[in-house]
């Protein structure tokens, strides 16, 4: 039973440092958590993703947004508005992910945010 | 300017089914470009978008098939609720456009951290029985 609880306590532990990059870039963080399951808890990929859902199905957010809305960093009316297509989407996307080859999808999708990422950072940095 | 939104939120949610994130990562550079959104702006709005559970779709597709870690999932809820109230703080006093650059450093590591995946080639639901999936 120790053993479960130290894992446990290290599952949070991943968890919160999640919960830092979520704050810190105002992003879910399954982008960090996914990978953090399947390397560190030995998740396999969809079963990493799913527990990855099911820990941004509450509003872990909620505190980091709070700190934002009180500095008035935040745009309602994009915001309301991106929701349905995102709920809707995330559907579309949950029955695709049955059929597709997910490793290709994420690798395809990781160059596009490398890309971005180094684009971001250059512009900002770079002078 | 409205269809482009709602367009943008229904190609974001696909990746959100897709890949198991929250997209908030997508989110946010695509209101920074797209709909020239300041940084923090970006940022806090893609914190109200992740506050309901957009993610509940893909997450019942997922469930069908037993690939959910439910004591797991919430053991992480809480971690990133805390972890979440943190980096909150850290953010709003920095400037936008370190911010910025920070989010691009952040881009890079989780491309990274996404491309290399060890592949246990885990059969579907190999390990339900263990982790209690339901109470």
């Amino acid at each position: 039973m120790a053993d479960g609880l130290a894992r446990d306590a290290s599952i949070f532990v991943a968890a919160c440092v999640c919960g830092v990059a979520s704050g810190l870039f105002g992003i879910g963080g399954g982008v960090l958590l996914v990978p953090f399951l399947a390397l560190f808890f030995a998740f396999g990929q969809h079963r990493a993703q799913g527990t990855s859902l099911v820990a941004l199905i509450p509003p872990t957010g909620l505190l980091a947004f709070l700190a934002y809305a009180r500095a008035g960093y935040v745009s309602w009316k994009i915001g309301l508005l991106l929701i349905p297509g995102v709920i809707v989407g995330g559907i579309l996307g949950g029955l695709l992910a049955k059929r597709l080859q997910p490793q290709r999808m994420r690798q395809v999708f990781a160059g596009v945010m490398l890309v971005l990422g180094i684009w971001q950072a250059a512009a900002v940095w770079w002078r | 300017m409205t269809l482009m939104v709602l367009l943008l939120g229904l190609a974001v949610g696909v990746l959100v089914g897709l890949l198991g994130i929250g997209g908030g990562v997508v989110l946010v550079p695509a209101m920074v470009y797209l709909l020239h959104l300041d940084q923090h702006m970006a940022q806090g709005t893609s914190l109200l978008i992740l506050l309901p559970p957009v993610g509940l779709g893909a997450l019942r597709e997922y469930w069908k098939q037993g690939q959910v870690d439910v004591r797991v999932g919430i053991l992480c809820a809480l971690g990133m609720l805390v972890g979440g109230y943190g980096g909150g703080l850290i953010a709003v006093p920095l400037s936008s456009r370190h911010l910025r650059g920070l989010f691009g450093c952040f881009l890079i590591l989780a491309a990274f951290l996404l491309w290399r995946k060890p592949q246990p080639k885990s059969p579907l639901g190999d390990s339900v029985g263990e982790e209690s999936s339901r109470g």
